[in-house]
């Protein structure tokens, strides 16, 4: 086993290399690069001859392309991570203020999406056929296929427009210290991005429900004159949870790399809309460490998974 | 039959000199686009009026000219090329226009309003039986745009396109046509014209305004009868204010850069907090590429002289009084002595030295500031690393006095625009790096604001000066700016929402929809900043 997990692990190393170098060739096929965004076109033809070539010069973006990536995989092994090209700011200040807003979202949405997908997909499956189960496969379906973008917007418009309830954008305002004084901002963002989450659960936690009341051990356990829902809760549901949880462990490495799409809508100050902002001007550095982050926690959620399905089932161990 | 061998002589003279001179108002080397006739007729075929009008629903005026309305500088009695249609048919034909050219068009911004404009602009132009294709530059702009030939007669063209459709955005009127000289880096699209050159070199060195001003309108007559770009649209800047915002009789300007707009006289109905937008996401911009386009640097630092609406230095500012000399070579500067930077330390002539070092070092230097400073004696040997200090500057105390190897005209103005940074905190600092500098996490200025709280990417706020030297009438105790740009669709929102008392931007939807809220002001005004199709006349590679 340990062997086992050890190989696992091992192979980290040349897949997170590897894949880093593609995110690296990825940003330097984009046309252009950091320097032309710093300001707009307008702007930068107010600026000297030759200066643009000086701040390449001094960013060191005129090095061939295979010594700038051994350069900056070379200083994450220092613990450097750079300065953003955009605003000199230290890269690391950027991930340690951008983590918690991330973190504080994501597991907001992820327990609540777990909790209602779960509980709905459930009874979706107990009553089966009924209108519940369609009403529920509908608004489903509307949660999976419709963009969180829209919802987003429909969101800021109704309740913080309109009805005034909700702040529309944002974190948190001066003045504000405890988590409770910011719970406001967060509640239209989480379940926004729990609403379009909790779908693909509801979805998930049905049909593995179903699957399971169809098998004998239940219909044992009916014969035995249990109670239906101690048949249902204790029997059936337990082993339909099983790939609930994988799907919710695969969701895990989101609580880092963020939601894009929703932190950029919500002006949420998470590492999802930076690292949107970072594509768009080009900061290779910044996009680089975002993407670092997030591969690591994808490859160690799936290290664990893999782990954990090898301690449940000997079988998977024996290759 | 030595006398008919003369005359049949004679007789191809004159023909190949009439040829000759047939030939010289028609284009001058293989690119069509040289021709002065397919350049006007151009202009003729574009209703820009109509445009302005449809399109930007009036919030733009369309124009002949690059120098915007009201500008003391604008020449008058020029061409204006109105709708024509049938001129430019004539004047295509006369040219024997080849109907199957497709003419290239680029441009350089993502919004849809651009694309429709160019879409317009290619109906306009099929009308008069040219055909465009028109798409977007994407990567390194500057040099897909503004790489001039080596040959600045002959060319060939370093650029690949026909037209390109950008703006000047222009804090001097040598913005707007130093690009069309020789001497100019920018200059991708106009051969030598030794008139046009001559003009500009008057502009750049003489110390008379008058013969300066004559100078600039004959640029304008030159570039207008001449068709060297075709001015389409002057935009306009708008400013927001909530309809609880009193500005008392502070002036509107351009609100990109810095003018006296009063902001310590400023009174809130209701709150002591006044609300805006433009939060820096990661750090605060060093004030060096634009001197005042952000709001913080303009709550945070001062100028030496303080400029008036129409960005003319007028009235002392950190400078108790100044004086440049009649020939224009000798500055002298009184520096107040009752101001303190926000951490309490004096501020001295050792400050102001050192901010011209810097913008005559740091890379990303708007050109205006950086060449004004190199004009200072010995700035060229400080910015070349062979002199410890610029020799031309001397010091006795709160004096200052400077001394220029050559005339610039800019030197009030960049003193009136670019803010003087504290030596104390940035002395140290190489400026090669200076944005990496901890300083812009949380700037320190003498400006009537200081920092108050950063939570970065969210908001900042900002807490009035106590200590500031000039008399604060107003009752703005607090601002709150949080994250959130133009062209982000934030500012409707945002206005929406009530969020803001103070704000500016230049998008014309984001003007309407603001103008369609009941709690706020739209004040629109005329600014330097001209929309024009460039007009490449070199022979294509």
């Amino acid at each position: 086993m340990l062997v086992y997990t050890l190989r696992r692990i091992l192979i980290l190393i040349p897949m997170l290399l590897f894949i880093t170098f593609l995110v690296y060739t990825g940003i330097e096929l984009m046309p252009g690069d950091a320097i032309d965004y710093i300001a707009s076109p307008e702007a930068i033809a107010n600026l000297a001859p030759g200066a643009l070539e000086a701040l390449r010069e001094s960013l060191g973006l005129n090095d061939p392309f295979i010594f700038r990536y051994f350069r900056w995989l070379g200083n994450i092994f220092k613990g450097d991570f750079g300065y953003s090209l955009s605003s000199g700011l230290p890269i690391s200040v950027i991930v340690y203020d951008r983590l918690p807003a991330t973190l504080e979202l994501a597991i907001a949405a992820l327990i609540l999406s777990s909790l209602f997908g779960s509980i709905l997909g459930v009874i979706s499956a107990l009553k089966r056929g009924s209108i519940l189960d369609y009403a529920l496969s509908v608004v489903g379906m509307i949660g999976v296929s419709i963009p969180q973008f829209f919802f987003g917007l429909v969101a800021i418009v109704l309740f913080a427009l309109k009805l005034g309830w909700l702040p529309y954008a944002g974190r948190t305002l001066p003045g504000y210290v405890s988590f409770f004084d910011r719970l406001p901002h967060l509640i239209l963002p989480s379940l926004v991005l729990a609403f379009t989450m909790t779908a693909g659960v509801m979805r998930y936690s049905r049909t593995s429900m179903l699957d399971s009341m169809n098998k004998d051990f239940i219909k044992t356990a009916r014969s035995k004159g249990l109670p239906e829902w101690r048949v249902n809760l204790i029997h059936g549901l337990r082993v339909a949870m099983t790939p609930v949880v994988v799907l919710i462990g695969f969701r895990l490495p989101s609580l880092i790399s963020g939601a894009v799409v929703i932190e950029t809508v919500f002006h949420w100050p998470g590492m999802g809309s930076e690292f949107i902002q970072a594509v768009r001007s080009q900061n290779t550095p910044l996009v680089m460490m975002i993407s670092f982050f997030s591969v690591t926690a994808v490859l160690a959620a799936s290290v664990v998974v893999d782990v954990i399905t090898a301690l449940l089932d000997p079988r998977v161990r024996l290759d | 039959m030595k006398k008919i061998i003369n005359f049949i002589l004679m007789l191809v003279l004159i023909f190949s000199l009439v040829i000759l001179i047939g030939n010289a108002s028609s284009a001058s080397n293989s690119n069509p686009l040289s021709d002065v006739r397919v350049r006007q007729a151009i202009a003729y075929a574009i209703d820009m009026e109509t445009i302005v009008e449809g399109l930007f629903e009036g919030k733009a005026t369309a124009t002949n000219n690059l120098v915007p309305p009201d500008d003391a500088m604008k020449a008058e009695g020029l061409n204006n090329y109105a709708y024509n249609p049938e001129k430019a048919k004539k004047l295509l034909k006369e040219d024997d226009w080849d109907s199957d050219y497709v003419l290239d068009v680029a441009f350089y911004y993502g919004d849809q309003q651009t694309v429709d404009l160019m879409a317009t602009i290619q109906a306009y132009l099929a009308d008069v039986g040219m055909k465009i294709s028109f798409r977007k530059i994407e990567g390194d702009t500057a040099a897909q745009l503004w790489t001039a030939p080596e040959d600045r007669v002959n060319g060939p063209a370093e650029v690949d396109w026909d037209l390109c459709y950008g703006a000047i955005a222009a804090l001097t009127l040598n913005d707007y046509f130093d690009r069309f000289g020789t001497e100019s880096h920018l200059n991708s699209h106009t051969p030598t014209d030794p008139e046009l050159d001559a003009l500009i070199e008057t502009t750049n060195t003489t110390g008379d305004l008058a013969v300066q001003a004559e100078a600039f309108k004959q640029i304008q007559a030159i570039i207008n009868s001449k068709v060297y770009a075709i001015p389409l649209y002057h935009q306009q800047l708008f400013i927001y204010e909530s309809s609880r915002l009193d500005r008392g009789t502070s002036e509107y300007g351009n609100d990109q850069y810095f003018y006296d707009w009063g902001i310590t006289g400023w009174t809130l109905e209701g709150s002591t907090t006044l609300q805006g937008i433009g939060a820096p996401t990661e750090n605060f911009p060093a004030p060096f590429l634009n001197p005042g386009l952000d709001i913080s640097n303009k709550l945070l630092f001062d100028r030496l002289i303080l400029a008036d609406a129409n960005l003319t230095p007028s009235e002392p500012m950190l400078a108790e009084s100044y004086d440049l000399s009649d020939d224009g070579m000798t500055l002298t500067l009184d520096l107040r002595d009752d101001v303190k930077w926000h951490d309490g330390e004096p501020f001295t002539a050792a400050d102001v030295e050192f901010t011209f070092e810097l913008l005559a070092t740091v890379p990303a230097c708007h050109d205006i500031a950086r060449s004004t400073i190199l004009a200072i004696e010995g700035a060229q040997a400080f910015a070349e690393g062979t002199a410890d200090s610029i020799s031309g500057i001397s010091v006795d105390g709160n004096t200052m006095t400077i001394k220029f190897e050559k005339i610039n005209p800019n030197v009030l103005l960049v003193l009136s625009q670019w803010a003087i940074l504290p030596e104390h905190l940035l002395g140290d600092t190489n400026p090669l790096e200076i944005q990496k500098d901890k300083f812009w996490q949380s700037p320190v200025g003498t400006g009537p604001f200081k920092v108050e709280e950063v939570s970065l990417n969210d908001f900042v706020t900002f807490s009035r000066n106590a200590d500031y030297f000039m008399e604060s009438t107003g009752n703005i105790e607090t601002i709150l700016l949080v994250v959130g740009g133009e062209t982000e669709g934030d500012l409707p929102l945002s206005a929406e929402a009530g969020k803001i008392d103070y704000a500016f931007g230049k998008s014309v939807p984001e003007a309407t929809a603001i103008e369609a809220l009941d709690n706020m002001k739209v004040t629109p005004v005329n600014i330097r900043y001209t929309r024009l199709l460039y007009v490449n006349k070199f022979p294509k590679k």
